[in-house]
């Protein structure tokens, strides 16, 4: 194909048509603030939940490396609690917020993603696989969690995440 | 950090922990010293300009500088290798190779503009009497607008297959990369350009740009069809560039896709003086698809292409052999297709241990324009069919142990059994 500066320019003109149609839609897909309002109605006071040793350790063994918090805030009631938690995809944090009931996920929501790729762990069809899911032995969900072809980091750091909310979950209520 | 801001460090910390559970006094001590100690070293590190921090980290979960290294204005390392041993059937030969060691730095230079690179070392030794390779595998930039539209430019991989732009070992099975994504698709297949890419609704993921493009005057090996044509980036003749596009449509546990790239690549005789005026037009295309569902991973590719003028790309080989003996002629590929289908089953999970058999069938169909008159034919193993039965065990989601057996049917030579050894971080 000859070099066309006509032809480039309509495609880059098309391809600046295109971004400027998507520029609202950003990364923060929900602030942390209006999750936790949105789960309880209205934002309750935090409580922080201590990493003792013993929960670092444990923490650990979930996520493969050592928990980099040395507390972490969470918001209950006598039903829910509920943890916004940030780990590494591929390259970059991703931003959670997890939902937990009776000591099981009720529901998860990604709150902010930032790398360019795998944004698919996003959507309901990922997300829905989580509704219901516990701690089974080893602290590994109680599932298998299907993964989204080339998203494969994405995918785990999100399991590693609800494993760790279920988990704190299960400290704070001892 | 001075003492009045550790108390006020101290005293927000505590205000900001209404309900301490769990923790004894002494632990919660202990613990306000260790973030004490990381404030500190934090408070050394910010000697260096400052970076923004993600605005929910120190908030919501006391990471204490993490984000400041990842959400914004950071650097961060990635990585991956693999190691192989193969044995020969017929000849008895065998090789142990540090195939490749891949390291990449990723830079966020602000909320929306990344820099993504990959540096590769192939067979370990790089130098004037060895055969390793030291390349640039990938060095783009990202400006994200929003999921939906980013654009990127720089030296980038062609979304054509599956492996070409998710090649890392753990993420595929075999030893060595499957045939087809090797001869066919000549992955890791990069080009420099831009382009701009995106995912429009559930699951649904464009890539579509402009690029540099194969001199078929450099091509020197037809067994592989377009792929000895390949620039990479390496001052690239640019005078017929190509465009792509890709669609692809990503559910757990599925994928359904294909790609095209289209474009000249006769460079005007640039490489090979026969070629001047030549088009020689390459066109790939490939679809493919996985699907996994309990325990079981299916996966499947099609791929073909053609380059246009391959009889008068045949001529050039032989005009470059007649001014210098040392250029080998031979018929130049005019067409080239080829497929799989792969199986596997996971038949143990437990912990970060998994193991999962696999087999694959491969076929591979490369046609020359041959030239009877200069004794330039076809190569007969250019049609070829492959059966790998092998499996992997990751001992780590991201560290696999692997071992096959590979049969050819045409060349027989190729007959092999192989370990391997993959990690990616």
């Amino acid at each position: 194909m000859n070099w066309r500066p006509r032809r480039s320019l309509a495609l880059l003109m098309l391809a600046l048509g295109a971004a400027a149609a998507g520029w609202v839609r950003g990364e923060v897909y929900q602030e942390p603030d209006a999750f936790v309002a949105e789960v309880f109605g209205t934002r309750p006071e935090p409580k922080v939940l201590w990493l003792t040793k013993d929960i670092q350790a444990q923490a650990a063994a979930i996520l493969g490396h050592p928990p980099v918090q040395l507390r972490q805030r969470y918001w209950s009631d006598a039903h829910k609690s509920v943890w916004i938690l940030e780990e590494i995809g591929k390259e970059e944090l991703i931003t959670a917020g997890f939902v937990v009931a009776e000591g099981h996920i009720d529901h998860v929501r990604v709150l902010v993603y930032r790398e360019s790729r795998g944004q698919e762990v996003r959507y309901p069809s990922f997300l829905k696989q989580f509704k219901e899911a516990k701690l089974a032995q080893g602290d590994r969900l109680d599932r298998e969690i299907d993964g989204v072809a080339g998203a494969t980091l994405s995918v785990g750091a999100m399991e590693r995440m609800a494993r760790l909310a279920l988990f704190f979950d299960r400290m704070s209520r001892q | 950090m001075k003492k009045s801001s550790l108390g006020v460090a101290l005293a927000a910390a505590f205000a900001a922990a209404p309900a301490f559970a769990q923790a004894t006094v002494d632990q919660k001590l202990q613990i306000l010293q260790q973030e004490i100690d990381d404030l500190k070293a934090q408070a050394r590190r910010s000697a260096a300009p400052a970076q923004q921090t993600s605005p929910y980290s120190l908030d919501y979960s006391s990471m204490l500088d993490r984000s400041s290294g990842l959400a914004s204005g950071g650097t961060n390392i990635v990585g991956y290798g693999e190691v192989g041993y193969g044995k020969f059937r017929q000849s008895g030969n065998a090789t142990a190779d540090l195939q490749r060691f891949v390291f990449g730095f990723n830079h966020r230079f602000d909320e929306r503009l990344t820099l993504h690179s990959e540096v590769e070392f192939e067979h370990a030794i790089v130098s004037k009497d060895d055969g390793g390779e030291a390349e640039i595998e990938q060095a783009w930039l990202n400006y994200k607008m929003s999921d939906a539209v980013n654009f990127k430019g720089g030296l980038f991989l062609i979304p054509i297959g599956i492996l070409n732009e998710t090649h890392e070992p753990p993420t595929y099975y075999g030893v060595m990369r499957n045939q087809v994504e090797t001869r066919i698709i000549p992955t890791t297949w990069r080009e420099l350009g831009a382009g701009v890419h995106g995912i429009v609704s559930e699951g649904i993921r464009y890539d579509v740009g402009i690029t540099t493009n194969f001199d078929s005057g450099k091509l020197d090996d037809p067994t592989t069809g377009i792929r000895s044509a390949h620039q990479e980036g390496q001052l690239a003749n640019a005078r017929n560039l190509a465009v792509y596009g890709a669609l692809n449509y990503r559910r757990p546990g599925l994928l359904v896709g294909g790609g095209v790239f289209t474009g000249d690549t006769g460079q005007n005789g640039a490489s090979n003086p026969a070629l001047q005026g030549v088009a020689a037009r390459f066109t790939m295309w490939d679809v493919h698809a996985q699907y996994r569902i309990a325990g079981l991973d299916l996966q499947a590719l099609y791929a073909a292409g053609t380059l246009g003028d391959a009889d008068r790309i045949t001529a050039a080989t032989v005009a470059a052999n007649l001014a210098d003996p040392g250029v080998t002629a031979f018929a130049a590929p005019k067409s080239m297709k080829g497929a799989y289908v792969q199986a596997a089953y996971h038949v143990y999970k437990q912990g970060n241990f998994d193991v999962a058999p696999f087999v694959r069938y491969e076929r591979i169909d490369i046609k020359q324009a041959e030239d009877p008159g200069n004794n330039l034919f076809q190569n007969p193993n250019n049609n070829e069919r492959i059966k790998t039965l092998g499996v992997n065990f990751w001992v780590h989601p991201k560290v696999v142990v692997k071992a096959d057996v590979e049969r050819y049917a045409t060349d027989k030579s190729q007959d092999r059994f192989e370990l391997g050894l993959g990690f990616m971080f």
